[in-house]
């Protein structure tokens, strides 16, 4: 790909993420703030909850919950609104010329963009529970940058399975659900016991969840079996992406 | 004869249709055990070839249906022929259709980099043709405010001026766009498609009003049913389609 191609599709990929943020709080007064908010009000209300309850297994609640919520919500918001991204831009879609990928990964951008902001909050909330910054902490962006690829190959898939079939999107509500509770954001793991307890260790968002705790909360590093699943799956998950997209592209627009 | 600019060659676009075909996934499901997915072909053109040549403005008319746009579609790019193959330089071709790419939610400002990204313009080039394309499309003192508070003249307005405002000979695809807006825009937009065909633009209109292909086309191309029944001057294809309707 030429430069200048790669500075056209980056220039397009801003300009599709700044309308993705302006429509989102299109309406509201608070604007971009939200992004922040959102996430220090959610963990108030469970922490209010919950860190009672799971006292003596979760050292700070807060920080445990905050930290997973932040990357389930990153997940979500990157998956759900990319599904519709084919059918919301159709007809832009049959007349431009550069590839339908770039309006997924415009999406599950703003996802990443909306997760700095609340990383904003993030920051503050570890200065005041007083969580020591370590050096493990580095590893963070590399963490990021494999949910970003995970997050981006689903969204492929998920968004292709949509052209054909309308109901996916209900179907993916119920997983989704499903999911969270597989993904121990609010409770502490231990709870657990036999399958469930193996099904949420080798679920590849604990595993995001699970490293980025480690990496805040303890300077931990991942094991090196956890790494090789983070990054297979996100590389699992890009690749089959990419390859069902490419081979399902024109009948996508005939179906469009 | 200048030198050939778009070459449609035996064009044949043929849709696999599923008859009912499932729209959920259950449905599709119980399809696939039961065997039960009947295809059908739906051949939207058919053998269709002719040729544009540079600098030639030509019509494409064809009622409701009859394949227009699909022809749209595959000398754009967008759609991949079944059969046949379309010679035409994309990286020049630029498709202008109404109302697409603009966002009700965001200014006419944030539109017009938007819809310029979209079809390939650099911000360079936005930041230098913004006040241009704004003048153009009359709009000044509007450009803060949400497209959707602007009237459907407004927007096809903005969206002509964004199209047109580049300089360099190209070939320029109009999609039912000069029939629109008030007496004295559709002059103007008018003349500025004529400025940009003595610049050398090769432009293809397409269109189902006969006035706005005889004013302004070389070259006329008729297609009914997927099928191209005729070619040639504007006028007499114009007076074939129009008999055509009144036989009806």
């Amino acid at each position: 790909m030429s430069r200048e191609k790669v500075k056209q599709y980056t220039f397009l990929i801003r300009q599709l993420t700044a309308r993705e943020i302006r429509r989102k709080y299109a309406r509201s007064y608070l604007g971009i703030l939200w992004s922040v908010l959102n996430p220090l009000l959610s963990m108030a209300v469970l922490s209010l909850i919950f860190s009672r309850m799971f006292r003596r297994s979760i050292e700070n609640y807060p920080i445990y919950y905050l930290t997973g919520y932040l990357v389930w919500q990153t997940f979500t918001a990157a998956t759900v609104s990319s599904m519709s991204t084919l059918a919301d831009n159709k007809t832009l879609l049959l007349k431009v010329r550069f590839p339908m990928e770039l309006f997924i990964l415009a999406r599950v951008y703003t996802a990443m963009v909306n997760l700095a902001y609340s990383l904003l909050a993030y920051g503050v909330m570890l200065a005041v529970f007083r969580v020591r910054p370590r050096p493990a902490l580095l590893l963070a962006p590399a963490v990021f940058l494999l949910l970003f690829l995970f997050a981006l190959g689903i969204s492929y898939l998920l968004s292709a399975a949509c052209v054909f079939f309308g109901d996916v999107k209900h179907l993916y509500t119920v997983l989704l659900t499903l999911w969270m509770y597989c993904s121990a954001i609010f409770y502490p793991v231990s709870q657990l016991e036999g399958i469930m307890r193996r099904v949420v260790e080798h679920n590849p968002l604990y595993l995001y969840i699970d490293c980025l705790r480690g990496l805040v909360m303890e300077g931990r590093l991942p094991t090196p079996l956890a790494s090789a699943q983070m990054f297979l799956w996100a590389a699992g998950a890009y690749l089959a992406g990419t390859a069902v997209f490419r081979r399902k592209r024109d009948r996508m627009i005939q179906k469009l | 004869m200048g030198e050939t600019e778009i070459s449609v060659e035996h064009v044949t676009m043929e849709f696999i249709r599923e008859r009912d075909e499932s729209t959920s996934l259950k449905e599709f499901l119980i399809k696939a055990a039961k065997g039960q997915r009947k295809r059908e072909r739906l051949r939207a053109l058919d053998d269709v070839s002719f040729s544009v040549d540079k600098g030639e403005v030509v019509g494409i008319i064809g009622t409701n249906g009859s394949g227009k746009s699909t022809l749209l579609k595959i000398i754009s790019g967008a759609l991949r022929p079944t059969f046949g193959r379309v010679a035409v330089d994309r990286s020049r071709v630029q498709l202008l259709t109404l109302g697409t790419g603009f966002d009700l939610e965001l200014t006419g400002r944030e539109n017009v980099y938007l819809n310029g990204a979209i079809i390939g313009y650099t911000k360079e080039f936005i930041d230098e043709n913004y006040e241009k394309i704004v003048r153009f499309a009359e709009l000044e003192g509007f450009m803060g405010e949400k497209v959707r508070n602007y009237s459907s003249g407004m927007v096809s307005r903005l969206g002509f001026a964004i199209a047109t405002v580049r300089e360099a000979p190209e070939i320029l695809i109009l999609d039912e766009v000069l029939s629109v807006g008030d007496l004295f825009f559709r002059q103007k937009s008018e003349a500025r498609i004529k400025e940009m065909i003595g610049g050398g633009s090769t432009v293809l209109i397409v269109s189902h009003s006969t006035p706005v292909i005889r004013s302004n086309c070389t070259k006329a191309i008729w297609i009914e049913k997927g099928k191209l029944r005729c070619q040639g001057d504007p006028r007499q294809v114009c007076q074939a389609y129009e008999e055509m309707g009144r036989k009806r």
